[in-house]
């Protein structure tokens, strides 16, 4: 059976996002040459158990070594945690640099995977459609519990419980993965 | 040689067989008969094509940012075509190409609503009053109607002169829709350099439709005192006779007010209570101070559930389609009064009065279409008087008692949220009132949009909308809040103190809050952006659902927004220019910025004055719940003037931004009008059309694109002292693009100096050779060629 969109209505056309575990995800992450997280204001607000999503994002990238795009006003609550994002900008804005295939946040090689995270269901489809549809060099990840068919690897609509144990493992395959180097 | 518009034309020599002629001047049509208040400027009723120079210019730095919603084309019956990722359809358009395809359809429909709006109450105040009407806004104004100098080259005198503007914005609308045709247009630029023109035309209509009721209806005139009114679910009187008015066409509204008076009735209130929704609503209380508003478009079935209505009127816009069905479960009448939204009605304009009241309160019609609004208002009074006292103010929700009967239909099943466009969980607030705790659905009343999606798409028919609002019983009793009356245009010697002080920066800004209801996060985030600007001396001004939702807020001294600040156009004051339509005297304020105060010529001259405002008015809109198709026109026309318009996350489905890139100077280099030079003045304004996430990052974005190149030194220090004060609060630290605003020392807001002198020496800032220009994208405007 397809997967359907969170948003029930929100079906963009042929290509949908593949269904994303927690054990693709960390294996995905770890094999990218330059990932990316951007982390919006949901991240604040949404809880992983008992830990704020943003505190669970901020030790995905410790552990893979992921920089950080803060948007909106999330900067304020990662200072406060001591954690200092690659760079503070509005979900919009980094979207529109990473449309061009040369960008990257430090000026190296192109970032070849993103990850959206914490961002309203509706501006991160948004987001998530424009890299589909004008950066085929990017590939999309969204972790939030619901199903962004925008994304190039999304979870399916998941239950908390679900997901958190999809959260886990994702962060338990990276961790595997690391001593496996 | 055709010269300065489509109307007048010379012609040096023609010469043909037989005949010799030498400098003939043929002028056809009105403006022949225009006297000559100004030099015509350079492009009198620009047609498609005129301004795109100016559009390439403002498309070259404020790139088209586009975030498909559908990537599938389905116009002709070659497709559907994809077009994910680059693929092209039969036709050969791109997925680029018809984004910016979509939004010139989406601005014609928001600019011909408009002009259909204006055409109808031209026609019928100059059937009404005569097309010799004249167009008089009091000493105060002598620069009627800015924009419709500005583009037609016309000083409009009369209603008539009304009717001839508006046949140019019609001719001008058809002819770029029919870009968006298969085989037509293919550029993206210029789909979108067409959308820009679309929005230019939606201002000019919106200026006749709102002058035209200003001059006929005696609304306010520019009056900063204009007087408040009310706002709000629980204000009518529901021991009277209610009458309701929906949409944005005052028309038939003013009928009602009239016939009332005619008849010994009184005013709004004092025997019958008439009260508005949406726009109309506005407009009621600009003719009638005692007439009340409802409340934004959010309000409109759940007031219609409350039953308190007896009568409903409906002109145009912002209908919602279920009304005529809502209507009949509380046994109300409807009466559709625009060709626009007949709802499938019966025809009853020539029937006689008396035989439609009684076809209404005998039910034999549920509702009537009637397109002779005098007659129209005198069966809407007549009606509410008869069926009042039959209806007993039936409504259709149900009592909190039995809120957890109905709400134990509830599986969770989850299709409500799934559907909702906020993505309310009005599965889990129904979920918990089956548990007997009603405290979810009460909350949600403050952020549900009216839409009752929910119930449409609940497989157990749970009226989920109707329980929100059951639940929030108590909250809507007390809905009762001061709202002032639009007061319509801004008086030419209000432009004249406060021109310098904006120009120059010294008022940091005029934000202007405008559009629909789609709030991600309930109205109250207006009413909050709204007080933060203008605590700091903004011009803050408002218009439509903005407007009414900003009175539904109170502050810690328990007073609306309305109450605290006064209507002047001036530093710290909160200007409600009126309804959708009056969002003209906002970009109106800002022509009269460059014509009144900076003496720019106004007749047909839109680039410059558009350059102008661009670089020097720091102006930003905001449409936190921007829906409609006429908020990307107003939008969009914004955006031609030179205006950035900052739109709620609900605002990136309108597919496409127009987004500066701080570090491309290239593309934030102007001219300096005085020596010719090309010079780097920093991204101001960054942005021209801009989704924020959340409330906070609107407020920071607002602030920051007031900044214009050509701020004073004293300007811009009062510009980034806020733009920093409101980073620090937010977000904690210094701004990290905060060295491309500072020119010189100077600049620096002296409460952050150390700081800020600290951030500069790390980024190894130095001040700028040329701190203060003349800044100018338009070559012809330098004075000294080099």
């Amino acid at each position: 059976m397809s997967i359907t969109p969170w948003q029930l209505g929100n079906v963009p056309g042929p290509k949908t996002a593949l269904k994303l575990t927690g054990e693709v995800a960390g294996k995905l992450l770890k094999k990218a040459k330059n990932p990316l997280i951007i982390v919006g204001a949901e991240a604040l607000k949404v809880k992983v158990g008992e830990k704020l999503l943003l505190d669970y994002v901020i030790e995905i990238a410790e552990v893979a070594k992921i920089p950080i795009v803060a948007t909106s006003s999330t900067l304020s609550a990662f200072l406060e945690r001591g954690v200092e994002p690659a760079l503070s900008m509005g979900a919009i804005e980094i979207t529109d640099r990473l449309r061009d295939p040369e960008w990257s946040l430090d000026g190296s090689k192109p970032h070849d995977i993103v990850v959206y995270v914490g961002i309203t269901y509706q501006l991160q489809s948004q987001l998530l459609s424009c890299l589909k549809n004008f950066a085929p060099q990017i590939r999309t990840l969204s972790l939030d519990r619901y199903y962004h068919p925008n994304a190039t690897w999304s979870f399916q609509n998941l239950s908390e419980k679900d997901w958190i144990e999809n959260l886990n493992i994702l962060m338990k395959t990276l961790k595997e993965e690391k001593k496996k180097d | 040689m055709v010269e300065k518009g489509p109307i007048k034309f010379s012609v040096k020599s023609l010469k043909g067989s037989g005949i010799s002629l030498e400098d003939i001047e043929i002028a056809i049509g009105r403006l022949a008969m225009e006297e000559e208040w100004e030099p015509m400027g350079p492009t009198p009723m620009p047609k498609i094509t005129t301004l795109r120079e100016w559009d390439m210019k403002l498309l070259k730095r404020y790139r088209p940012f586009y975030m498909p919603f559908c990537d599938l084309c389905c116009l002709c019956t070659y497709g559907k075509c994809d077009l994910t990722a680059g693929k092209r359809g039969a036709c050969g358009l791109d997925i680029g190409a018809q984004q910016g395809r979509i939004v010139l359809i989406a601005c014609a429909i928001g600019a011909s609503t408009h002009t259909s709006h204006a055409r109808h109450l031209v026609d019928h105040l100059i059937e009404k009053y005569g097309e010799n009407w004249p167009i008089d806004l009091g000493s105060d104004i002598y620069v009627e109607m800015p924009i419709s100098r500005l583009i037609t080259g016309i000083k409009p005198k009369t209603l008539g002169d009304l009717s001839y503007i508006l046949k140019y914005v019609e001719e001008q609308i058809v002819q770029t829709l029919a870009a968006a045709h298969t085989g037509q247009e293919g550029s993206y630029l210029d789909f979108e350099s067409k959308s820009l023109h679309l929005g230019m035309l939606d201002h000019l209509a919106m200026e006749v439709a709102d002058v035209a009721q200003i001059i006929t209806y005696n609304f306010p005139k520019g009056k900063p005192d204009a007087p408040l009114t009310e706002v709000g679910m629980g204000l009518a009187d529901t021991t009277k006779p209610v009458i309701l008015c929906i949409g944005h066409n005052v028309s038939s509204g003013v009928e009602i007010i009239d016939f009332m008076k005619k008849n010994g009735l009184g005013r709004p209130g004092e025997t019958i209570e008439v009260l508005g929704l949406c726009c109309t609503a506005h407009d009621l209380t600009r003719y009638d101070e005692q007439a009340k508003i409802v409340g934004p478009i959010s309000h409109q079935i759940r007031f219609i559930r409350s039953g308190a209505a007896d009568v409903l009127i409906l002109d145009e816009q912002c209908i919602h389609i279920m009304v005529l069905s809502e209507a009949q479960r509380v046994k109300t009448p409807v009466i559709a009064t625009s060709d626009k939204a007949c709802h499938g009605l019966p025809d009853m304009t020539n029937k006689p009065v008396e035989e439609i009241v009684d076809a209404l309160v005998s039910g034999k019609y549920p509702g009537v279409l009637i397109l002779d609004l005098e007659k129209a208002g005198a069966v809407a009074v007549l009606t509410a008087l008869r069926i009042a006292p039959i209806r007993k103010k039936f409504k259709s929700l149900p009592d909190k008692a039995d809120l957890k009967k109905v709400a134990e239909k509830c599986t969770k099943c989850g299709r409500c949220r799934r559907n909702c466009p906020i993505d309310l969980p009005t599965d889990e607030a129904v979920f918990a009132a089956r548990q007997g705790n009603f405290d979810k659905l009460a909350e949600l009343y403050d952020y549900c949009l009216g839409c009752a999606r929910c119930e449409s798409e609940c497989p157990r028919d749970i009226p989920i909308h109707s329980l929100i609002v059951s639940a929030a019983e108590l909250k809507i009793k007390t809905e009762r809040y001061k709202i002032r009356v639009g007061r319509g245009p801004i008086l030419d010697t209000e432009i004249r103190e406060v021109g310098s002080p904006i120009v120059f920066g010294e008022i940091p800004g005029v934000v202007a809050y405008v559009g629909c209801a789609n709030y991600p996060e309930g109205g109250r985030d207006v009413a909050i952006m709204a007080e933060e600007f203008l605590r700091r001396r903004f011009i803050v001004t408002v218009s439509g659902c903005s407007a009414m939702s900003i009175a539904m807020y109170r502050t810690e001294e328990g007073k609306t927004l309305y109450e605290e600040y006064s209507g002047a156009f001036d530093a710290g004051g909160l200007v409600n220019v009126g309804s959708c339509v009056a969002n003209a005297h906002i970009a109106g304020a800002a022509i009269k910025i460059a014509n009144i105060f900076a003496r720019r010529p106004l007749r047909a001259n839109y680039e410059e004055i558009a350059d102008y405002v661009l670089n020097r008015v720091g102006a930003c809109g905001v449409a936190w719940g921007a829906m409609s198709q006429k908020a990307a026109s107003i939008a969009t026309g914004f955006n031609r003037l030179g205006v950035p318009v900052i739109v709620g996350p609900q605002g990136a489905k309108y597919r496409r931004l127009y987004l500066g890139r701080r570090e491309d100077r290239e593309s934030f280099t102007v001219y300096d009008a005085r020596t010719g030079d090309r010079v780097w003045v920093g991204p101001a304004p960054e942005h021209l059309v801009y989704v924020a996430e959340t409330r906070e990052e609107a407020i920071v974005m607002t602030a920051k694109l007031c900044l214009r190149p050509n701020d004073t030194t004293k300007g811009r220090m009062i510009k980034l002292t806020h733009y920093v004060e409101l980073y620090k609060k937010y977000y904690r630290r210094l701004p990290d693009d905060l060295h491309m605003f500072i020119r010189t020392e100077a600049d620096i807001p002296i409460t952050f100096k150390g700081e800020i002198m600290e951030y500069l020496k790390e980024v190894g800032w130095e001040p700028w050779e040329k701190p203060v220009v003349d800044p100018t994208l338009l070559e012809r405007l330098i004075r000294v060629k080099k």
